[in-house]
């Protein structure tokens, strides 16, 4: 019998659980909605920087804070190789969009490779326990490392929210996003923009990792999967809606949470299969909530014909 | 001379699945990492009906054949429905969720792989797999070339070039996909009913992502949509990693050191030749 304290435990270590998953979604999103590729090379840059915090902190003995920041920079020096020397040759070229699937995947798959030769393929974490200092409130176990983690997303989230919404880089991303070629013509660097989303992309990425790090153990293909969870977010949210990824994240994780409740635990893993499949086949542009329509006005206060022009 | 059989048995395999790969990417236009699965299909079909009822090998293995052409529509059907974009994240996804549903079926054999898949030849194994192997090879490359080059081929080519035009001639180009992607799915069918005889013995981790970035390699660095650039990548690339062998690595790092070098080599040839080593042949005025 199911009683409402275990189903409130179940919907918070969901909820925190979420945490790196919205920033994983979040960071796909944003480079699909700015530069329009697919970046599955995005589960390599995740596999750079945990292995990087990996070394950082239990081969080097550096301070968690010096760790993340080598793993922000070896993941962004990766994603401004990609863009710099890869998708600005492919788009110099006006190579099909199957020369841009193939490379982001490729490059992806190359990473894992050198990991496993570079680090093997045992799980490591980032954290020397996984345990974390807990208080019961309400009857719920919260965990520091839950609290540490919804906090940081929500950080995470509120700074790329000024970074799109209120910033100038922002709104060339989001010109650059709307129409390239005319952001050009406007005087906006979208190279510029390009290579500043993947460095927002690869801070987003750094975070998430190390907050899965310190929760969870990985072995270098582990981020495919991750990954594919931010592509279904990404689906979900709707094509290049970066916060719509991010609730669709939260969502999924919840949903995945719950499951354990009607699902045997050998199975648990198929469950992001089907939602993939349930998502493409559903909600191929995304779950849109609809607005109630505004009532037309009586006379238009603004004539809009091109004479007016 | 038994090491060259064996070798020969791949060689003809890897054409198999890097051909009928090729047909879906390379002629198609259709993005999908998946093939291994299909070739898993076929393996298993036969590794079931062979070992639970004593199926006739020929009937096994044609059995793998339609098992991995019908699978096939469970993609293509509500990816290309939508966009042929949806078809590389869906393939991805369709991938390792069978493989994980095969992990967890007992009556395949579970993580742990089917084994006791009988030995249908008794003398002169290697070779006669080995005539076998390259028999079949034969047949499909011969049959992609026939394909492409009639005038269905065109209607395939038409619509990857240009899949706006081909719809505004009233073409259906959905059908098209989704016959290319069960065809192609099929023959990869046929390779693993063949590769279940031969090993007699199958399991999940042999159909991983790693399978998925040979047979790419094998297409891209021989030459997609060209008929006979699968053939070259496949002989190429089996024949590479026989030269890391002699290194005596351990195998923890044989396997992802083949795997860097199927992956770098398909970087190198994305910048340096995106064409792979065979063109696919230009079209002249006369069209032929």
């Amino acid at each position: 019998m199911l009683d409402i304290q275990t189903l409130l435990q179940i919907f918070w270590t969901g909820l925190a659980n979420s945490s790196y998953a919205v920033l994983l979604a979040a960071a796909f999103a944003l480079v699909l909605k700015v530069v329009k590729v697919w970046n599955f090379a995005q589960a390599g840059l995740m596999g750079i920087a945990y292995y990087t915090m990996y070394a950082g902190i239990q081969k080097f003995g550096l301070p968690a804070y010096a760790a993340i920041a080598l793993g922000a920079g070896a993941a962004i020096v990766a994603a401004l190789a990609m863009e710099v020397w890869g998708l600005q040759t492919f788009r110099r070229r006006h190579s099909p969009p199957l020369t841009f699937f193939i490379f982001t995947l490729v490059v992806s798959e190359l990473v894992q490779y050198l990991l496993a030769m570079a680090a093997g393929t045992e799980p490591v974490s980032l954290a020397t326990t996984l345990m974390s200092a807990s208080h019961i409130v309400g009857g719920v176990v919260i965990s520091e490392w839950d609290l540490k983690a919804i906090a940081t997303t929500v950080v995470m989230m509120f700074l790329l929210y000024l970074i799109i919404k209120r910033s100038r880089q922002g709104q060339f991303m989001l010109a650059a996003a709307d129409n390239p070629h005319l952001s050009r013509l406007y005087g906006i660097n979208v190279r510029r923009v390009y290579a500043l989303t993947f460095v927002v992309a690869a801070i987003l990425i750094t975070a998430a990792m190390y907050l899965f790090g310190t929760r969870a153990s990985m072995v270098p293909n582990t981020p495919l999967e991750m990954m594919l969870f931010a592509v279904i977010a990404a689906l979900l949210g709707g094509m290049g809606n970066v916060f719509g990824a991010a609730v669709a994240a939260v969502f999924l994780a919840l949903l995945r949470a719950f499951s354990i409740l009607v699902i045997p635990s050998a199975w648990q893993s198929l469950i992001l299969y089907a939602l993939l499949f349930i998502t493409i086949l559903f909600f191929p542009q995304g779950v849109r909530l609809t607005r109630r329509a505004r009532k037309p006005a009586a006379t238009p206060a603004v004539s809009t014909t091109p004479a007016d022009a | 001379m038994e090491y060259v059989a064996s070798m020969l048995v791949l060689v003809g395999l890897y054409i198999i699945l890097a051909s009928s790969f090729n047909l879906i990417i390379g002629f198609g236009g259709l993005i999908s990492i998946a093939h291994p699965i299909f070739f898993a299909l076929g393996a298993y079909t036969v590794g079931v009906l062979s070992v639970q009822y004593g199926v006739n090998p020929f009937l096994s293995v044609v059995a793998g054949f339609f098992v991995a052409l019908v699978a096939s529509f469970a993609l293509s059907l509500p990816s290309l429905r939508i966009s042929g974009d949806y078809l590389l994240i869906t393939s991805i996804g369709f991938q390792l969720g069978l493989l994980e549903i095969i992990k967890n079926l007992d009556f395949v054999g579970g993580a742990s792989g089917l084994g006791g898949i009988p030995n249908v030849v008794s003398g002169q194994r290697n070779l006669v797999f080995a005539g076998v192997s390259l028999g079949l090879a034969l047949v499909v490359v011969l049959a992609v070339r026939a394909l492409v080059r009639g005038p269905y081929g065109r209607a395939i080519k038409a619509m990857r070039d240009d899949e706006l035009a081909f719809l505004a001639l009233g073409r259906n180009a959905m059908n098209i996909k989704i016959a290319i992607f069960a065809l192609g799915s099929g023959m990869a069918g046929v390779a693993g009913g063949l590769y279940a005889y031969y090993y007699q013995y199958v399991t999940p981790d042999q159909f991983q992502i790693l399978q998925s970035a040979m047979i790419l390699t094998m297409v891209v660095v021989g030459g997609m949509g060209s008929v006979l650039g699968p053939v070259v990548g496949a002989v190429l690339l089996l024949l590479l990693p026989e030269a890391i062998t002699f290194l005596n690595l351990p195998s923890a790092i044989m396997g992802p050191l083949q795997g860097v070098i199927f992956t770098a080599l398909v970087i190198l040839f994305l910048f340096l030749r995106p064409q792979g080593l065979i063109a696919p042949a230009k079209p002249t005025l006369g069209g032929h």
